[in-house]
């Protein structure tokens, strides 16, 4: 729980806001982060921040008035006079045309499934010395960069709708590596994530490395040519597309709003290949098991397509209250579980004998250019290559994909039948640590390449 | 909470101390407040209504030729803040190939305020929502879907003081505001079309402009005309034609394909574990045709009403306005102290003169890296929007961005956009929905066939771009006129 101190001056406050008629919630948020950045073989960023920030919400009727501040907990009063100012602010805002949801703790919670202090106070030397083993091993002449993210988060969260509390405490970890051929320009990439201090393996990153390094440095890079191509998926890749399949497909607020690219399905439809089931699944030990939402109400596992069957849309506490529905416990990023199929252990094995194939390990930049079709498009980087026959023929250069969710997640041939985590954390605001878990490779057929550099 | 005089005098003593420890450059900056506000009206419903203060101290050391960056939110605790990050330079230390320099700078004492007359933080909430709710009842019609009307407010008053014995205090003020209306197509499917808050480059910048309706509220008729037409509209065919950008969507072009690639910390490799890198190389300044004789682009252009407008850097360095690309010709990257003495000297030679004052930081929780200032394309000689569309034989004007994806050294690209005007023959035809055109960063600039005069010039102003590890959200600007560029990839195959 919450240490002591905080925690009362917070209970204090959200009684006398209750005492005086207010309708308030109340969530602290504090984290303490670390982040080393490596650019040319060197640290060049060695960074710690210590931020506490309180988020408070009033409801006024149908008016609302938030206010967040970043800075120590110190007082009662001062958390009060959060409160208050969001009660000016409610007071004096526009009135909703629906009755807005108060947070509300429905069940007390007090967990850290996912904590290790160990790797809270990790010694950032640790860190530098497993990039220096790295650059070592895989060979000091190449150009690398990365970065290795690591730290701890709490969340508490009280209303005044009740007196139960919900605590949250868990750390995270996401490595990442990139080597760069300093004249042919090529980039390989690998990542770790984990919540624990011994989590990350140089020998694991060292072997991948080297295994790519190998390829890349005998055989020069290829350009494909646009066409529908035999793709498979590596994780990050995968989970980059479904996040953002669901995010624009399984979203109640955009197929409430026709903007979906499901809106013209119903529930029970067929959307997806019939292998493809998807649940937010935060008991699932891969993606950091957030417990609760900034709603209150406890996560559990939550199908949203079975069997390409859109099984169910996630609700927000807003979407919810305006479209007169029962919220789903997603005022938070879910946790993306893809059920894995019955494929072999390596891609290479899945696609034996099955002729030219693009591995693509992970897609940059993927944007949406038609969201109410499910258009999406991106392009391929770091050791992506040309598989022959299940075999590494190949780097590629940087290629592009346009083509929609329908599509790739309508002809997907085989799924790997091991699940990994892929941390798909960012650090743009709050420490606020999500993973998803998806099978370790996809092979989807009929993916349409629209463009390749000549370079990678 | 310590007091705003005894923060800094700890500061000072910081500084100090580390010196003492061998540093080579320490600096802070203090936020002693940064305001935000966000209002949001969708379908007439407030759902942002969000005000946020933090106030704070972010520290380097730069020890060894390694930076530690530490940050805390308590103001007592800056000498311990002022440990940290010595002791995080320290253990970075341990690893480096390339030593950091920041070099000897004579001390900078001065002070920024960007051009305000009225405080946006000092206007009652309910005059804010009468705007917004006003802009709102003018959008609504039953034939619209959606409607979205907002704006945000930024107020940041920072000190920075560092071991080269600068000073400088900066009030900083922003404000941008968005409306949107969407509807259905004839497929069903949701069209939108959206106009943000601009500046002329000159004047003040906050609630005063949000007011002036040519930059923002007379749009809104405008608007909702055009998605009329939009959801009745063909869909476009793939081909390839002309494409005549409108400021609101030339500026996410020079953003993507021309900012991003000449952000110094980029080209030299920095960025490569998160944004990507640069096709720009060292040995490209001063020789890489970018572009066609038409293309001359600024970094900061003295605009005075921009985001990206802020006097000093957080080296300390003045904001400078210089060329980037010099008719066509690459001659300057975005730059500041660090990455000029780094790329001088791995190129072994003075290939940059002056830090361009670049480096900045979000919030006082993250360390300085290389930002885009204001990325400007000069004003050319083509006449106006319809000048230039006279002259176009077969095109497409687009307008507004819905979707954006470029290649990780920014050597290719894909962009949609709200709209387009498809144009024959020199005159425009039709409207046209679901656009899209892709293209290679140097081929398309080498395309630039037309550049709008000043007339067509304007600011775009920036509020979300995102860089860097921890992640940084970045405002700054883009003064673009209308452009042209020719036999560009439109549309989708099959």
């Amino acid at each position: 729980m919450l240490d002591s101190g905080t925690r009362e001056m917070i209970l204090e406050a959200r009684d006398d806001a209750r005492r005086r008629g207010l309708r308030a919630s109340v969530m602290l948020h504090r984290e303490n982060s670390h982040l080393m950045r490596i650019g040319n073989n060197s640290v060049s960023l060695n960074t710690s921040e210590k931020l506490t920030r309180l988020d408070v919400r009033v409801l006024d009727g149908n008016r609302e008035g938030t206010h967040t501040v970043l800075g120590e907990v110190r007082s009662a009063a001062q958390v009060l006079e959060s409160i208050e100012l969001s009660a000016r602010k409610a007071a004096s805002a526009v009135p909703k045309d629906y009755t807005p949801m108060l947070a509300e703790v429905r069940e007390g919670v007090d967990e850290s499934p996912q904590y290790d202090a160990a790797l809270e106070n990790l010694d950032p030397s640790v860190k530098a010395r497993i990039y220096a083993e790295i650059f070592e091993a895989v060979g000091s002449s190449y150009n690398y960069s990365g970065s290795w993210s690591s730290g701890s988060m709490e969340v508490y969260l009280v209303s005044t709708a009740n007196d139960r509390e919900a605590y949250h405490r868990g750390t995270d970890q996401l490595f990442s590596v990139v080597l760069k051929h300093p004249e042919a320009k090529w980039e390989l990439q690998d990542e770790q994530t984990g919540w624990k201090a011994g989590d990350i393996a140089a020998e694991a990153t060292i072997e991948r490395l080297k295994r790519y390094a190998d390829l890349y440095e005998k055989v020069p890079g290829i350009r494909i040519e646009p066409g529908e191509y035999t793709v498979v998926f590596g994780p990050s890749a995968l989970a980059e597309l479904a996040m953002f399949a669901l995010m624009t497909g399984v979203n109640g607020r955009l197929y409430e709003e026709k903007m979906s690219w499901t809106a013209q399905n119903a529930v029970g439809d067929r959307v997806l290949g019939e292998n493809i089931t998807v649940v937010d699944d935060p008991g699932n030990a891969l993606t950091f098991m957030y417990g609760f939402d900034a709603g209150g109400i406890r996560r559990r596992k939550f199908p949203v397509i079975e069997a390409g069957r859109l099984s169910a849309l996630i609700y927000d506490m807003a979407t919810a209250a305006k479209y007169g529905k029962e919220p789903t416990g997603h005022e938070c990023e879910p946790s993306i579980s893809i059920a894995c199929g019955t494929g072999p252990e390596s891609p290479m094995e899945a696609v034996k004998g099955m002729g030219r194939a693009l591995f693509i390990p992970a897609i940059h930049y993927m944007n949406l250019p038609n969201v109410s079709k499910g258009v999406f498009t991106g392009s391929s980087r770091f050791s992506a290559v040309v598989l022959e026959d299940g075999r590494m023929a190949a780097p590629m250069f940087s290629t592009r994909i346009t083509d929609s969710f329908q599509n790739v997640f309508g002809n997907v041939a085989v799924l790997s039948s091991r699940q990994v985590s892929v941390n798909g954390s960012n650090t743009y605001g709050r420490r606020s640590p999500v993973a998803a878990a998806v099978p370790s490779y996809a092979v989807v057929e009929k993916v349409r390449i629209t463009d390749c550099a000549e370079s990678f | 909470m310590a007091s705003p005089d005894g923060v800094k005098e700890d500061i000072g003593r910081g500084i100090d101390a580390a010196l003492s420890a061998g540093a080579e450059y320490a600096d802070a900056r203090y936020f002693t407040e940064d305001l935000s506000e966000n209002l949001v009206l969708y379908d007439g419903n407030l759902e942002a209504n969000d005000t946020g203060f933090q106030s704070g101290v972010g520290v380097r050391v730069l020890w060894g030729g390694a930076w530690g960056f530490a940050a805390t939110s308590d103001t007592g605790s800056v000498t311990a803040c002022f440990d940290r990050a010595l002791q995080n330079a320290r253990t970075a230390s341990r690893l480096v190939k390339v030593k950091i320099r920041m070099g000897k700078n004579p001390p900078v004492r001065g002070s920024y305020s960007s051009p305000v007359e009225v405080d946006p933080f000092t206007v009652d909430l309910s005059d804010k929502l009468g705007f917004l709710t006003a802009l709102d009842s003018r959008m609504k019609e039953d034939w619209i879907l959606r409607r979205i009307v907002g704006a945000e407010f930024q107020k940041r008053r920072i000190l920075f003081m560092s071991s080269d014995g600068s000073e400088i205090e900066k009030r900083l003020a922003n404000v941008f505001a968005t409306m949107m209306v969407m509807a259905l197509d004839s497929d069903g499917r949701m069209q939108r079309r959206s106009m943000q808050l601009y500046t002329t480059g000159r004047g003040t910048r906050c609630w005063e402009m949000l007011c002036e309706p040519e930059l923002f509220g007379a749009h809104a008729e405008r608007i909702k005309s055009e998605l009329s037409e939009l959801v009745k509209a063909d869909q476009i065919e793939h081909g390839t034609r002309s494409v005549i950008l409108l400021p609101g969507q030339g500026f996410l072009q020079v953003h993507e394909t021309i900012g991003h690639p000449l952000e110094l910390d980029r080209i030299l490799g920095y960025e490569l574990s998160y944004a990507g890198g640069s096709f720009v190389t060292l040995d490209s300044i001063g020789r890489l045709r970018y572009g066609s004789e038409k293309l001359n682009v600024s970094s900061y252009g003295s605009i005075e009403n921009s985001p990206g407008t802020f006097g000093f850097d957080d080296d300390g360095s003045p904001e400078r306005d210089y060329l980037l690309i010099d008719r066509g010709i690459l001659v300057n990257a975005l730059t500041s102290r660090a990455m000029v003495n780094e790329a001088n000297d791995r190129a072994g030679r003075e290939v940059f003169r002056d830090a361009g004052g670049v480096a900045r930081a979000t919030a006082f929780y993250r360390a300085p890296i290389d930002r885009m200032t204001n990325v400007n394309i000069l004003p050319g000689t083509d006449g106006t929007l319809e000048d230039i569309v006279a002259s176009t034989e077969n095109g497409i004007i687009v307008d507004n961005p819905t979707s954006w994806s470029i290649g990780s050294n920014r050597e290719h690209f894909h962009f949609g956009c709200e709209i387009a005007w498809e144009v024959r023959d020199g005159r425009r035809t039709r409207v046209l929905r679901n656009p899209t055109y892709q293209g290679h960063t140097l081929e398309f600039y080498g395309s630039l066939s037309a550049v709008g005069d000043e007339r067509t010039w304007r600011v775009e102003q920036v509020d979300n771009c995102g860089k860097g590890e921890p992640n940084q959200v970045m405002q700054l600007g883009h003064g673009v006129p209308v452009v042209r560029f020719d036999n560009v990839i439109t549309g989708e195959r099959g």
